[in-house]
This record gives structure tokens, sequence and C-alpha cells, in this order.
């Protein structure tokens, strides 16, 4: 059978080029939305995830780490009572007022008070042992990369924060999070700039299991049975997930998107089959001419549809490649992006969908194809 | 029998409000084995005359008979598959696919027949040698002249062997000593391959290379005539 599909593709590749960068269009603007999307909300779990530990205890009900707030101190002394737990560690959060540089005035921030042992839990996987030792000076906190210029300062930076003076130690990469900028402190230090509670209290408890102990039973034997909870516990994956599902579906922002990815879907399904329908009524009268030959309907929708096929695969092609790039500019700029295996094939298959789909409306162009119009 | 019949054919086209009889009770019969050529003005109906005992185009009265098949009567696969097996077309504009070379542009419609490659590339062959393209298989149309694309074209047709073959104004398209190759081979074929033949044409170089000539003029035949052997330009393909 001669390959008429590949072989016009080939030949003609200048007729079909719009349509390629259609669907290749189409497929960059699903896959950067998707990763830009998960990217974004994943970061509103991004202490939880790069933390180490196996529980989190927190205040009952908290949607989002931002939104802890304290838990009574003897907390802590029920957690070690379980016969599971190897290591309970607290987390200090608190809001802070930053007022830094005269010319940049204040700015809200979240002050993370953390461990700075060697092996602590919290923020395991951002600061390093030496990084986090740092912290040890006395007023000295740790800022994200991304969030130097927005504060205005450098490392050895002097500022403000709730009436407190603190100054720059070092710098992390990771920090970043939806909803405002995080500086970490040492326990210590956090306890300082804590106006409100005296520096007594914490909002989150950190657990770490021993090896082998079984998370979910863990969680349920230390969860308070009474109907009023003074604290709730939550496995880190769970917790992590709320995160994401708050600022997802709760803010507002997540239906936006959803809705963003099914314009962006649609936009791109008209465009490529447009430019597709084109392309195939180009060949019109020679598809006409092979019906009249008695080449049946079905044979002739079939080269319209693997040549949609190839196009689609092409523009996939071009559009993977497209993504790669943005991908890795972003991820130099600290813009929040992230893409699994998972999102690559959903979005992979969407872009293929639209093109199989705008192949098969290219199809209607032939429905027109009728031979008796080469004789008139 | 004759190879195609029409009886009492009658079709017209209405464009918005304007109603235009193209054929008013047509009726001939058509032999196998030789040129019919239908000659007339255009607008005449002579190429609705075609698409109908094609099966192109369903006539609203009369029937159209091929073969000894009511065309009418075949449902819409069956007439793909009659097209397929038993008929083969020429047209004005060449129509032939830019990307295919000469002879995979003859193997297409073969593969379509369920040929297998080796089988559909040799009968292409054959057929580009019968239009005497034997040195131009390689080739893409944009690498032909124009009376090459036709041949090409004929070719195409002929490689499925059809019992008919129809042509729509083969040579319009061509100048004069490109028009004569063409319609010597159609002539050709009819007698070699015992073909019928039903060429449509407005151009009156042609009617001394058929058998035979009808004169068409606002849906009917004004005059059939057989044209002498001796009367008739010897064949110089």
């Amino acid at each position: 059978m001669v390959p008429l599909a590949r072989k016009t593709l080939v030949y003609e590749w200048r007729r079909f080029l719009p349509s390629l960068f259609a669907v290749a269009f189409s497929g960059l603007l699903l896959l950067v939305q998707a990763a830009l999307v998960f990217g974004i909300f994943e970061s509103a779990a991004v202490y939880i995830t790069r933390s180490g530990g196996d529980l989190w205890v927190g205040h009952p009900g908290t949607q989002s780490i931002e939104l802890g707030r304290p838990i009574p101190n003897d907390t802590e002394i029920r957690l070690r009572m379980d016969p599971d737990v190897a290591r309970v560690e607290p987390f200090i959060w608190i809001d802070g007022d930053w007022r830094g540089p005269a010319d940049r005035g204040g700015l809200s921030v979240f002050v993370s008070g953390v461990d700075t042992r060697h092996d602590a839990m919290v923020f395991a996987d951002v600061l390093p042992p030496s990084l986090r030792a740092s912290l040890d000076e006395p007023d000295g906190v740790i800022v994200d990369r991304a969030d130097l210029a927005k504060l205005g300062l450098g490392v050895g930076g002097r500022a403000v924060v709730n009436g407190h003076r603190v100054r720059i130690v070092g710098v992390a990469n990771g920090l970043r999070a939806l909803g405002g900028v995080n500086i970490v402190a040492s326990l210590d230090t956090a306890r300082r700039l804590d106006n409100d509670h005296g520096g007594t209290e914490v909002a989150y408890y950190v657990v770490r299991l021993r090896d082998g102990a079984d998370a979910d039973a863990a969680r349920a034997r230390l969860q308070p049975a009474t109907a009023t909870k003074r604290y709730e516990v939550w496995t880190r994956d769970a917790f992590a997930h709320r995160a994401v599902t708050y600022w997802m579906f709760e803010t507002g922002a997540g239906l936006g998107v959803v809705l963003l990815a099914l314009v962006v879907f649609c936009v791109g399904a008209i465009i490529t089959s447009q430019t597709l329908m084109g392309a195939v009524a180009g060949s019109i009268r020679e598809y006409a001419t092979l019906h009249a030959l008695g080449v049946a309907f079905g044979d002739l929708r079939r080269v319209v549809l693997q040549q949609a096929g190839w196009v689609g695969a092409a523009g996939l092609a071009v559009g993977g490649v497209l993504t790669a790039i943005v991908v890795v500019i972003a991820k130099h700029r600290d813009v929040p992006v992230q893409l699994d295996a998972l999102t690559v094939g959903a979005c992979a298959a969407l872009v293929m969908a639209i093109a199989l789909v705008s192949g098969l409306a290219a199809v209607r162009a032939l429905r027109h194809a009728d031979p008796a119009m080469l004789l008139r | 029998m004759p190879a195609l019949v029409a009886e009492s054919l009658e079709k017209s086209f209405v464009t918005g409000s304007v109603r235009a009889d193209v054929l008013r009770g047509l009726s001939i019969e058509i032999e196998a084995g030789e040129l019919t050529l239908v000659s007339g003005p255009s607008g005449c109906g002579k190429s609705t005359l075609l698409a109908i005992l094609s099966g192109l185009l369903k006539p609203d009265a009369g029937r159209a008979i091929a073969l000894g098949q009511d065309l009418a009567r075949l449902a819409p696969l069956e007439l793909e598959r009659f097209r397929l097996h038993h008929t083969g077309f020429v047209f004005q504009g060449f129509n032939l696919f830019p990307a295919l070379d000469a002879l995979e542009q003859v193997a297409l419609p073969l593969g379509y027949l369920g040929l297998d490659d080796a089988t559909a590339r040799a009968r292409a062959r054959r057929a580009l040698e019968e239009v005497g393209l034997d040195n131009r298989l390689a080739l893409r149309p944009a690498e032909l002249s124009g009376g090459e694309k036709q041949r090409v074209a004929i070719a195409r047709a002929l490689a499925k062997e059809p019992q008919l073959l129809f042509a729509d104004e083969p040579t319009s398209a061509l100048d004069a000593a490109n028009g004569q190759i063409v319609i010597d081979t159609l002539h050709r074929i009819a007698k070699t391959h015992g073909a019928t033949v039903l060429c449509v044409s407005h151009d009156p170089r042609l009617v001394a290379h058929a058998d035979r000539v009808l004169a068409m003029e606002d849906g009917r035949i004004l005059a059939d005539r057989r044209i002498a052997a001796a009367d008739r330009v010897a064949n110089v393909s």
C-alpha cells in the first residue's frame, strides 16, 4: 500500500506546519499550566514535604500550615508517652511585622522557629546542617534566596521583626511559599520575636516514629478521643495533602485554574482543527478522484486521521521540548513549577486527543469531496 | 448487451429560485470496445450524463444501467465497490497527489483493490508503459508536463483494468499535440482492452478520433453518428 498520509506529510510539510505549531503550543500551554498549578499549589505544602518526621500535630482543624495556632505545651508530654514515638520536635509558627530598609516599608512575614540540631526534622531538606547551625547566632534568621530582593537586604543585612532586631545569617533555596515571605529562626530567636504568647507556646509538633512503626496506627492512638480536641494529629502526607487541597479548592484559585485549562483545551482544539481542516481541504480534489475511483470513504478518513496522528505526535515532540526549556528557565528563576510523569502523560493524551478530534473535524471537509464536483 | 444504458434520464438543478433542467428524458445505449464521444457546448448536460452513468450522481427520473446493474438499486457502499472494480476516471484537472511519483499515483488505487505491493507496482508499471511513460516512473507531478500528467491519470484509471472508462474533458488543459496523444491513448484502450470508453468534451478536434459521436444540446441527444474507420485519423502514438 502506498503510504499516502506519510508521503504527503513529508512532501507538503509546509501545508501541515500551522497545524503542527497549533498542537505544539496547545501542548506547551497545557503542560506549563499544569507545571505552574502543581508547582504553586505544592508549594503550599513545601514546609511539610521538605521536612522529615512521620506525624504532624497541630491546632484542631488547621487547613494549611500558615494557619497554625498555638497548642498546649503538655501535648509534647502526651506524645512522648507513646511507645512508638522516637522523637518530638517543636515547630514555632508566628506572624511577624518585618521592617527592613526605610524605603521598603513594612512586610508581613511568617517566622518559623526550628530546632538547630544537625539532625532536626523540620526543613531537613532545605537547611543543610552547617546553615542550620548558623541559626544559633542570637537573632539570626535565614530567608529564601528568591525573597532577598523583596526584603531589600543581603546576607548580613539587619532588620526589625515585631520590634526585635534580627540579622540575616544565611540564604536557603526552596522556602518560598504561597502567602508571604517566610523567615526561619532558631526556637530561641522565634520565642523572643513572639510578643503575643510570651514565647511559651508552639504551633506544631513534628513526630518521628520508631523504625517499622505504623504511622496510621500511631496517629489513631495519639488522636485525642474527646469531642473537644485540644490538638489534632495528621500523618505527614495527609497534612501536606490537606494544605494543597485547601489552596486549590478553598481559595477560589483552583476553580479559576480548571476553567483556564478548559479554555486552553478549547482554544487549542479550535485552532488545531481549523488549520488541519485547511491542510486537508488542500487535497480535496485528489481525495474526490480517489473516491470516484471507488476508494471507500472510510479509507480516505483513515488517511486523514493518520495525518492528524502524525501531526499530533510531531507537535507533541516540539511542545515537549519547548516545555522543557520553559521549565528549566522557570526553575532557574525560582518560579515554582512541578511536573511528574503522570501529569505529562495526561497532558500528552489530551493534546493527542485534540489532534485526533481535529482530524475527525477535518474529515467533514472530506464529506464535501463529492466526486461529482469534479465534473461541474 | 450494451455496456451502458440510459433510459429516459431526467435531472435538474435548483439554484436559489432558478431551476435548470439539465437532462430531459435522455436515452442512449453505449457499446463496449468503442470510444464514444459526447460533444456539445458547455452547459448542455454532457458532464451530468457522465456523472449519472458512472454512478456518481442519481437521476431525478429514468434509469442508468451499467454492466447490467441498475445503479439506483445499489447502496452507497455497493456503489463504491462497483466503481472500485469496474470504473476508471480521467478528469480535466489531472488531480494527482503532489507527494507521489508516477508509479505511486498509479499503484495507490490498486492497494485499495486488495493487491499486494509487488503486484500493484508491477501492474502500475505496465499501465505507465502502455501510456508511454516508462521513463517517467520516479517523477512527481511537479516534474511532469501537462500531457504527461494526464497520461499518468489515464494510467491510474487503466491499471485497475476497468470495463468502463469515463473521461471528462481530458484534453481541455492540453495543447494540440498532447491532446491528440491522450485521445489516441483512450481510443487504443477501448480497442485493445475491450473497454467501454465514454468521453465528454466540447473540443471539436476529438471528433475525428472517436468511433461514435453523440452531439448533445439542451439535455437531449441531437445527433448520433458513427465515424467510419477510413475517416478516422490514424493512431499516431
